[in-house]
């Protein structure tokens, strides 16, 4: 029996039995079955290879639950491991307080000023964590740091009062380049909430604060915590910025003892047995959220239309307003000025003169064919893994929110893996998976776009997922009542509906990919560069001048291409202009 | 007569040049045999875990010129990951590489070990500085690149009257909260650094200098980055490094310490069933050239060979003082110093 065959007649009535189950069979089934193995092919083998090394001995691969024992076995490590929840926990509470004011000011109120914050924001998050640490310790370094210079001028005190090196402002500076996730995540969902419920509760004589914290706040939860999940996931796994202030503060950090397992002897089956606990805990993560979003609803957006109206705050938007510029300067303004001072400079170590003023630094950037090319090929790679990891993500997300399949919590749980393996251990799964034969993806652009996409991908799921929960079945419904399939349902009312929070999507993947380091250094050829590890080679080399510049460079194309971005999707539909 | 001589002299001398030249631009028989089976096989991948990705380039280019028809394809990455990659080429049964430069000895030593080199001494390997010449006695790998620790300072916050002339005056009071250096955790060469400094002072040196509150960080290079921004102004650095930011105008400034440079050699070697074998033999010659030392001169880096000046600043190897531990004593040393490290510092 052809597939044409069992798509049903409108009109015609449902069958019962095992027909009936034929007959309602589509050929999108297929779809979600080559969606499921496709994610299977990309995020399984790598994470199933590295579970067996982590079970394996290094020489003989026969079976071993040592390296579980010298990972876990020592004090130290165990340290480090609380060390880093701790830090991931103080990362995702700051974040959380940055972005949601933010997120709320710029999608609900008549803040002013909102496409600067928005674009600043975006700055932040296209900032390598590296680069804004550096720029922080040029900041709030105890010596030489310019708030501290400037504190102690001032007050004609003999030390500073900010110390780059401890475990808060290592928190803080983290926070600063990670809770741009939270604000895409939240101002997305904010965007999609009508103004109805809201509305309601002023009339039954709520006031404004009132409202947002009982209505409009509890209706985006599933995008906060989204966002917050992501964020800690993330800041786990992170290594740039531990490496450059964890370190000299000798704080003890988990990603930061993983890299010596690298060092000769390698132990790469240790570090693969010291990351695999982090899986159970993104489960226990979602459990959590699970327990949290419970029963309720969620649903924002209806067949019924609804509309969005700016809260009006009087005098009280240069608050908001404020808070914003103070976060984003924190984040970016300060940061960037600093940095400027190597960018600008022939060399950085001497100071502002105008003979040591120079462009040269952007110019030899621009010049020479290989980083130009480099940089080519980064924003492509990253542009494609957004594009792959979206539409996988959305399919994944669809198929769990409808229940299509059974096994969809397997299905979440894969989705969400790849995030919490620190980049290096993913990388060499990855590597290992796919460059040799039968694979044979080595040196190819290939391989970087799935890697990519893979890393990315858990940042995708969450926000198609929390996105879908927003959405009322009754749209698609509809679609289907009138006879179209489900792929017509996502193609004609998703996909349109959500094309805002899908474009934010692919800007969370897409941002973070051109900035990764970890797993792209193991996947690289010699013809497929990318700038992370120009950068890593830039810093290596000491020519710190014209990696500031490359940090300018990418800073500015960014805010390019999303306003660009934002131009082209056209204005939310949702807003009601008065 | 003066004046005949005044004109002979150039003559003569540029006569002897011409007379030379053919025999410095001729191939050697072994060298163009090479040559020949290297251009059938057109290309070769060189996996680098020294230099940056430009300089490395630089040498691939260098290299196709004076030996066109061969290609090479340069992936540098730092030495961990080069390893870890071709270590999953070999667990794949596919040597992806053909020459690999680590700066970590071990690396080729195990490989030694585990018999995966081809053993080929390099002509050129001859006219190497006499401390870097048979690094394998068994001429499986030859040193490519050398990593050096100095003493490097900032100028404008230290005359060089005050600066520290050898490593026991980092110890001195006066660098309290002036201090940084890496981590032998995450260096390696830092690690070849430490395990000399315990030879020569034992690990009371490391409890001197962490009174002193260092800035720790990872790499040998994290100083050069905060010796310039003024947050710390004396530090054990690579001196390449502080050329480099020095030749753009950065106020460093290099002490080669009276007791000794330290020295670490970074090996390459040829795997063992590399796709393009003579092209890599090739390969090595080059990176044992007058050549390849020329290019890392002019890239601030330390020449290997004598008759290559070093770049403005630098000395010869064969004028310095080196210390250089053997790879024995790093193996045993090492880990032990790994330990009492984070013990000291914590990390």
């Amino acid at each position: 029996m052809s597939l044409e065959q069992v798509r049903p007649v409108q009109g015609e009535p449902l069958h019962r039995g095992r027909l009936g189950r034929l007959r309602r069979f589509e050929p999108a089934s297929l779809i979600w079955v080559l969606a499921v193995a496709a994610l299977l092919f990309l995020v399984a083998t790598p994470m199933v290879r590295l579970v067996i090394s982590s079970l394996q001995t290094t020489d003989t691969g026969t079976l071993t639950i040592d390296n579980y024992i010298s990972a876990y076995g020592q004090l130290r490590n165990l340290e480090a491991l609380g060390n880093s929840l701790l830090y991931a926990l103080e990362v995702t509470l700051m974040s959380a307080l940055m972005a949601v004011p933010i997120a709320w000011g710029v999608s609900r109120t008549d803040m002013p000023a909102k496409s600067l914050i928005r674009a600043l924001i975006l700055g932040a998050f296209i900032t390598p964590p590296y680069l804004g640490a550096i720029g922080w310790i040029l900041l709030a370094g105890p010596n030489a740091g310019w708030l501290n210079r400037a504190w102690m001028t001032i007050t004609g005190s003999h030390s500073g009062f900010i110390d780059v090196y401890s475990f808060t402002v290592l928190s803080l500076v983290t926070a600063l380049y990670a809770f741009p996730y939270i604000f895409v995540f939240t101002s997305d969902a904010l965007d999609r909430v009508s103004s109805e419920m809201e509305e309601a509760a002023n009339i039954l004589g709520a006031g404004n604060f009132y409202t947002v914290f009982r209505i409009t706040l509890p209706l985006v939860t599933p995008a906060i915590l989204g966002g917050a999940i992501v964020v800690f996931l993330d800041t786990v796994a992170l290594f740039g910025t531990p490496a450059i202030i964890a370190l000299p503060a000798r704080i003890r950090i988990m990603t930061l003892q993983l890299w010596q397992y690298f060092e000769f002897p390698v132990r790469a089956e240790v570090a693969a047995a010291y990351a695999i606990p982090l899986i159970i805990i993104t489960l226990a993560l979602f459990w959590v959220q699970r327990a949290i979003l419970g029963r309720r609803s969620y649903v924002a957006l209806t067949g019924k239309g609804g509309s969005r109206t700016l809260t009006p705050l009087g005098p009280w938007r240069w608050v908001i307003l404020g808070y914003s510029l103070f976060v984003v300067s924190l984040a970016v303004i300060l940061p960037y000025a600093a940095l400027g001072k190597a960018a600008f400079s022939k060399a950085w170590g001497l100071g502002f003169t105008l003979a040591n003023v120079t462009l040269d630094n952007f110019y030899s950037l621009l010049a020479e064919e290989g980083a130009r090319r480099t940089i080519v090929h980064s924003f492509t790679y990253s542009a494609a893994a957004g594009c792959v990891a979206v539409a996988l993500a959305l399919l994944a997300a669809y198929v769990v929110n409808r229940k299509l399949m059974p096994g969809a919590n397997l299905l979440t749980m894969l989705c969400m893996a790849p995030l919490v393996i620190p980049g290096i251990v993913l990388g060499i799964g990855f590597y290992a998976a796919f460059a040799s034969p039968p694979v044979a993806l080595y040196g190819t652009a290939a391989i970087l776009i799935l890697g990519y996409s893979t890393r990315f991908l858990p940042i995708a799921y969450v926000n198609c997922a929390a996105s879908l929960r927003s959405l009322n079945p009754e749209m698609e419904e509809a679609v289907r009542i009138l006879g179209g399939t489900r792929l017509r349902a996502i193609a004609r009312v998703i996909v349109p509906m959500l094309k805002k929070s899908l474009l934010g999507t692919w800007l969370l993947v897409f941002i973070p990919a051109t900035r990764e380091l970890s797993t792209a250094i193991f996947l690289v050829g010699a013809q497929t560069r990318v700038i992370s590890v120009m950068m890593l080679d830039l810093s290596e080399n000491g020519s710190f001048e014209i990696l500031a510049a490359l940090g300018f460079f990418l800073l500015g194309a960014t805010i390019l291409i999303v306003l660009l971005g934002y131009k082209i999707i056209g204005r939310d539909f949702m807003l009601r202009r008065s | 007569m003066r004046a005949i001589l005044r004109l002979a002299v150039p003559l003569l001398t540029a006569a002897g040049i011409v007379a030379l030249a053919p025999t410095a631009m001729a191939q050697s028989n072994g060298e163009k045999q090479l040559y020949e089976a290297a251009k059938k096989e057109g290309q070769l991948t060189w996996y680098s875990g020294i230099l940056n990705q430009q300089i490395c380039d630089e040498v691939g280019q260098a290299f196709s010129k004076k030996y066109p028809g061969v290609s090479v394809h340069a992936i540098k990455t730092t030495s961990q990951v080069a390893f870890q990659r071709l270590l999953q080429d070999l667990k794949a049964g596919d040597t992806l590489s053909d020459v690999f430069t680590t700066t970590d000895e071990s690396h080729v030593a195990y490989l030694k070990g585990k018999n995966l080199l081809t053993k080929y001494v390099p002509e050129n390997a001859k006219g190497m500085s006499k401390v870097l010449r048979d690094l394998d006695p068994d001429g499986f790998y030859h040193v490519s690149w050398v990593g050096l620790v100095t003493i490097v300072y900032n100028k404008n916050k230290v005359s060089e009257a005050d600066a520290p002339k050898d490593w026991p005056d980092l110890t001195n009071e006066k660098w309290k909260n002036q201090i940084g250096f890496g981590s032998p955790n995450y260096s390696g060469l830092i690690g070849v650094w430490t395990v000399a400094m315990q030879q020569a002072y034992g690990w009371a040196y490391y409890e001197k200098l962490n009174k002193l509150n260092p800035l720790i960080g990872r790499s040998v290079d994290d100083p050069i980055t905060v010796l310039n921004s003024g947050e710390r102004s004396v530090a054990p650095g690579n001196p390449a490094s502080a050329f480099r930011s020095a030749k753009r105008g950065n106020p460093l400034a290099v002490n080669y310490p009276t007791s000794g440079t330290l020295m670490d050699p970074s090996p390459s070697a040829i795997l063992k069933g590399a796709h393009h074998p003579n092209a890599a033999k090739l390969f090595m010659e080059f990176l044992t050239s007058k050549d390849y030392s020329e290019i890392l001169a002019k890239n601030s880096e330390q020449p290997l060979r004598d008759d290559v000046p070093p770049p403005p600043g630098a000395k010869s190897l064969s004028d310095v003082k080196v210390l250089s531990p053997k790879l024995a004593d790093i193996e045993k040393d090492l880990p032990k110093i790994k330990e009492k490290w984070r013990d000291t510092f914590g990390n």
